[in-house]
């Protein structure tokens, strides 16, 4: 049996990933549960914060997703840890201060356009932890984009953003009932009061990862943001 | 459903952009299909195609009139035109590059490049900096260096190109309206600008100023110049970049894999706005374009320490895959903005770190060797003035070697940061 803190939920297209820290000895490290027959899942009714009780079984997954493990049952919620101690947690982790470290490996630019990547075999990780001096978010053709300044000053530019909490918060607000004018108004938070809630949290704290090979390719994401969204921000724009 | 206006115009670069993003085998879709919806293209791939066309169309916001639309040619025909209507100017409405530089006629009346006057086989600077003989040669390429002698330095070797410039173009210094100078060694006051304007005798009420890039310093100089002509009264100006590295980057300062690659040199180039009369083969300046690529930042840093020392961290490695990487997409990027084929270019004036890495940006753009001028391989990476010299040099072929026939000429450079940008020159 294994207890899980739920630290990553991530969305892309219609499935979640989910990744947790697992304490061993001194050390906790990050580990993502997938089923025996997909990487991903189609319904996960946790959240971030949730301590799981599990069981997990090594799996030799394609690297650089070292941190897979089988799933070889069902999840029990046994408790919940707020969001500030999640991010404490975190820390402890895998974290890393500048580009060449974040996957010990080098990271390619899209030589046709925007974003990152590594060669598959050549991450020693696929999730990382990371501070950042200034973070930005932005809607590009219906697409959530990051760029971030890293406390080395190395700047990633068109990060997706794949956190479920931050995906559904930015489709709350665009959603129809919100009225007119809901994308411009969605900008304008973005562009004000989002950089004040984020940077000025005290637990303000993102962690990146790669996506699956993709054409040969893993290209680097923000999986997650902290602080989470709240709902009442809705009320703000 | 009936093509938008001016569809026509914008559509080349679209599919261009779109074969980069795809691959040049990916047939052209319908202007309605949904380009991720049917699978053409993933969510990065969009992106990634919107952000090329955002660089090559000079509409950096592109994306934001396309929040909310279909992830088709047909919402971007639309974006274009929500754009130009809200005042953009669109680099893609120039079907020919001649178009483009009309907004702001400036040529290259003459230009000169001087260099160190000690030439030092590259063997010494491997002994000087304790690394082993043949160490530059056979790792970067360089067969000697450029080292300015007793008595030269920023001034009298920028003097020296500025004199010579004012010379072959029969120009007074009394003509000049601003001295613009750039260096990335001279760190005195007057600034070096100021020491230029004294030293050539310029009017009074001529400006003097110094811009900062590093190596990019001197596209940066010609994009003031032109923005200064263009908007006042300015009419002649005088560009100058000059670098002295061997004073700075010394043995037991910073290590020879650095240090040993540069070379000392200057350049200086007379720009003038055109008044109907143009010189025989004289250049326009075209479009310059700019930029920061951050990720790259890590890779050089130089600081003065608390003690006086240099601070140099330098990560050769990651600087030459961000240097290749980076000239590559500023070529294809100058290629895109100008409708200038790279295979119609008399040369490339570009930054060289080293003649390796030319070599290698040769071989990447499928371009020869010689359209990149030797100038790392004899002088060393010159800094600023390493696109100044390699300019000069193809200006200088253009006039002698090629009467008659004088093709576009790319620049591109880098600069810590990353600090990248380009342009193009195309006879008057």
């Amino acid at each position: 049996m294994t207890k899980l803190l739920i630290t990553e939920i991530t969305r892309m297209g219609p499935a979640f990933c989910v990744i947790g820290l697992q304490r061993e000895k001194e050390k906790i490290r990050s580990v993502r549960p997938v089923s025996a027959t997909a990487n991903s899942w189609l319904h996960f009714p946790f959240h971030r914060g949730d301590v799981l009780q599990c069981d997990l079984a090594p799996f030799s997954g394609a690297k650089p997703h070292i941190e897979d493990r089988v799933s070889t049952r069902g999840f029990q919620k046994d408790s919940a840890v707020p969001e500030p101690e999640v991010v404490t947690y975190l820390r402890k982790a895998e974290f890393a201060g500048s580009l060449p470290e974040l996957f010990r490996c080098v990271l390619h630019e899209n030589r046709n356009g925007s974003g990152l990547f590594a060669m598959p075999l050549e991450p020693k990780r696929s999730i990382c932890g990371t501070e950042t001096r200034n973070l930005r978010l932005e809607l590009r053709a219906n697409e959530l984009r990051a760029t971030l300044v890293l406390s080395s000053g190395e700047v990633l530019r068109d990060l997706p953003v794949v956190d479920r909490d931050w995906r559904d918060f930015i489709d709350a607000a665009r959603a129809e009932d919100r009225g007119a004018n809901r994308v411009a108004r969605l900008e304008q938070f973005l562009n004000s009061q989002f950089h004040y809630k984020i940077l000025s949290c005290p637990y303000h704290f993102i962690r990146l990862g790669l996506t699956r090979p993709y054409h040969d390719l893993c290209w680097l994401m923000l999986d997650t943001l902290f602080p989470l969204p709240k709902q009442e921000w809705l009320e703000e724009f | 459903m009936a093509p938008l206006q001016d569809e026509n115009r914008w559509r080349p670069l679209v599919e261009e952009c779109f074969r980069r993003e795809a691959g040049s085998q990916t047939s052209i879709p319908d202007s309605a299909q949904d380009l991720i919806e049917t699978g053409v293209l993933d969510s990065m791939g969009w992106v990634s195609f919107l952000r090329g066309l955002e660089s090559a169309s000079g509409v950096n916001d592109l994306g934001a009139y396309l929040t909310e639309h279909t992830s088709s040619f047909e919402s971007i025909f639309q974006a274009f035109q929500g754009a130009q209507a809200e005042g953009h100017s669109l680099a893609a409405d120039s079907s020919d590059a001649k178009q483009a530089t009309a907004r702001a006629p400036v040529i290259i009346a003459s230009s000169c490049a001087v260099v160190g006057s000690r030439a030092i086989p590259s063997g010494e600077i491997d002994k000087a900096f304790g690394m082993p003989d043949g160490k530059l040669r056979l790792r970067a390429g360089i067969e000697s260096v450029a080292y300015a002698a007793e008595g030269e330095n920023e001034l009298t070797l920028g003097a020296r190109a500025a004199q010579q410039a004012l010379h072959s173009a029969a120009c007074g210094a009394q003509q000049l309206d601003w001295i613009i100078a750039t260096s990335e060694t001279h760190r005195g006051y007057p600034s070096l600008a100021a020491q230029l304007h004294s030293h050539l005798l310029a009017r009074e009420n001529c400006g003097a100023l110094d811009v900062g890039g590093a190596c990019l310093g001197l596209l940066n100089g010609f994009a003031v110049a032109q923005a200064l002509i263009a908007a006042g009264p300015a009419r002649t100006i005088v560009v100058v970049s000059s670098d002295v590295h061997s004073r700075i980057f010394t043995p037991g300062r910073v290590a020879g894999e650095f240090g040993g690659l540069f070379g000392d040199g200057a350049s200086a180039f007379l720009l003038c706005a055109t008044a109907g009369i143009v010189p025989q083969h004289a250049y326009t300046l075209g479009e310059f374009f700019f930029g920061c690529a951050g990720q790259y930042a890590g890779a050089i840093r130089v600081a003065q320490s608390a003690d006086g020392n240099l601070d140099a961290h330098f990560d050769g490695e990651a600087l030459s895959r961000a240097a290749i990487t980076r000239l590559e997409k500023v070529v294809r990027e100058a290629e895109l903005r100008s409708g200038i084929s790279r295979s119609s270019l008399l040369g490339l004036a570009t930054h060289q770190p080293n003649p390796r890495l030319v070599r290698l940006l040769a071989k990447q753009l499928g371009l020869p060797d010689d359209k990149f001028p030797l100038v790392a391989q004899t002088f060393g990476n010159l800094g600023s003035s390493t696109c100044g010299v390699a300019l000069d040099t193809v200006l200088q072929s253009a006039r002698s070697n090629h009467p008659g026939k004088y093709g576009p000429i790319f620049m591109a450079s880098l600069g810590p940061g990353l600090l990248f940008g380009g342009g193009w020159l195309i006879a008057a």
